[in-house]
């Protein structure tokens, strides 16, 4: 009885924030270019990308659109890596003058004390640091020999901090899924707070790469292992937000699944674009800040994102979840949007 | 607005509280704005002219910064009930060699402004 009501206030909250669609959280692609040449990068992006970073006076163009900027308004700085940029801290500097909070997401090879220091007087205030498996399997995955020293180093540091809100990400695949008590020890023993798995998708490199893609038998046992170890209250242990995990729901994250792509998440892409997270198709690019107002656009479009009627099609059409699922993350909808990419809730039942 | 209206009533059940706090996928957590701003110049007593190149450190933590060319320094950091910070002289003669010193700010608000003199060695 409980459920049913709790579901029902949800669906009325989601729907509700869909209709004000306040701005909290704006990617900025700030640049293509990175250090590793990770098997599962879905952007392909790679240390050569052909295109150039954003000036930082374009984007603080755009960022001025935005006003009032809501209490929770965050910049998050991705890529590629944000490392790259040498002027990362004037980038945080520059956007917190311009009124915003900013964020980071890193692979943590660049990530040493003096970088950590001056992200911290530049105001950093948020950081995710991937880590994907322990030594063998993260610099398999990460292609590189030494990803792993990197990252454990800044792990070690963004620990150090008492302000910095901060997380570990793992993509879980099949190498490492057998190992994910070990990642779970390895965290407890650095002192990691806040840890967030997520999977992977069969596009852009990892289409063609079966050893990332979890078989569903895999698939449910990850969900288990969340769910169990977050009764052990040691460590915020979550499933990331990427899709509808049916009687899963309650029990491997805080809240229930809401893809909030366009209703709360916007993004600003490298070349301007205009969309949600910036791992969504490019098909759902409302504008480009080179050409419109952003928040403009994040106001007078998005419709597709705010009603989603439209995903009921494929086997979204006659599912019995679809209330509490809606078609599940934007990012699994591509080309020309008759199915969903992949439906988690169909792996668990399997 | 209605909408602001039921946003407020369920921001206050318990229920449903923890779904203001989110993260996409490939996000970070929320910046939970625990930081004060600290901005000053530095310059030397005897003559009033900005000092480049003063490490400026804030005791209680590992956070430092050196001074631009004209005597700035300026950091984000936790929020504390004072700031011990240690001004120190540390590339030589280079930019004029002055003395180390220390002080203790005390915050009125999220943001610190002020101006410390330097005397020679
Ligand atoms: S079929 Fe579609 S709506 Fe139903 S659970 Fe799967 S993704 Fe969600
Ligand atoms: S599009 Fe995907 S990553 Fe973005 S909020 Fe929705 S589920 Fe999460």
């Amino acid at each position: 009885m409980f459920e049913y009501f709790k579901n029902k206030l949800f669906r009325r909250f989601k729907n509700n924030e869909a209709n004000i669609h306040e701005l909290n959280y704006l990617f900025w692609e700030c640049t293509m270019r990175c250090n590793l040449n990770c098997l599962h990068c879905g952007s392909d992006c790679s240390k050569n990308s052909s295109s150039d970073d954003m000036p930082l006076e374009d984007f603080l163009s755009a960022l001025d659109t935005i006003e009032p900027k809501s209490d929770n308004f965050m910049v998050v700085l991705t890529g590629g890596e944000p490392l790259m940029r040498k002027d990362i801290e004037q980038c945080g500097r520059e956007i917190r003058k311009h009124g915003a909070r900013w964020s980071m997401v890193t692979n943590g090879y660049l990530y040493d004390q003096e970088k950590h220091n001056a992200l911290l007087n530049a105001g950093m205030g948020a950081l995710t640091i991937s880590l994907d498996g322990l030594e063998e399997s993260h610099n398999w995955l990460r292609n590189n020999k030494n990803s792993f020293a990197r990252a454990d180093n800044a792990i070690s540091l963004a620990r150090s901090s008492t302000r910095l809100n901060f997380d570990v990400v793992t993509c879980v695949n099949r190498k490492n899924i057998e190992e994910l008590p070990l990642i779970y020890n390895y965290l407890l023993s650095k002192s990691v707070k806040a840890w967030r798995l997520f999977t992977i998708i069969p596009i852009g490199r990892a289409a063609n790469n079966p050893e990332l893609i979890l078989t569903d038998q895999q698939f449910t046992e990850m969900l288990g292992f969340i769910s169990r170890t977050r009764k052990l209250k040691t460590i915020d242990i979550k499933f990331s937000c990427e899709g509808y995990v049916g009687k899963f729901e309650s029990k491997v994250r805080d809240s229930g699944f809401f893809c909030r792509a366009g209703i709360n998440i916007g993004s600003v892409l490298i070349d301007g674009s205009i969309s949600a997270c910036p791992n969504i198709d490019r098909s759902f690019i409302q504008g480009n800040i080179y050409s419109d107002n952003l928040f403009e656009v994040w106001n007078k479009k998005f419709q597709m994102f705010r009603d989603r009627k439209w995903t009921k099609t494929g086997q979204c059409a006659g599912c019995k979840d679809y209330t509490d699922c809606q078609g599940n993350g934007m990012h699994l909808w591509h080309g020309d949007k008759e199915n969903v990419l992949v439906c988690h809730n169909e792996k668990i039942s399997n | 607005m209605i909408s602001n209206w039921i946003r407020n009533l369920l921001r206050g059940l318990s229920v449903t509280s923890m779904v203001f706090v989110f993260q996409a996928c490939y996000g970070t957590p929320q910046d939970m704005k625990y930081d004060m701003y600290i901005e000053g110049v530095v310059k030397a007593r005897a003559t009033g002219d900005p000092i480049q190149g003063i490490r400026v450190s804030l005791t209680e933590t590992d956070q430092y910064e050196f001074t631009d060319d004209r005597g700035v320094f300026s950091f984000y950091t936790d929020i504390a009930t004072s700031y011990p910070i240690l001004f120190e002289d540390e590339d030589g003669g280079q930019n004029g060699a002055f003395m180390t010193r220390d002080t203790v700010l005390d915050p009125e608000n999220y943001t610190i402004f002020f101006e410390i003199a330097l005397d020679r060695e």
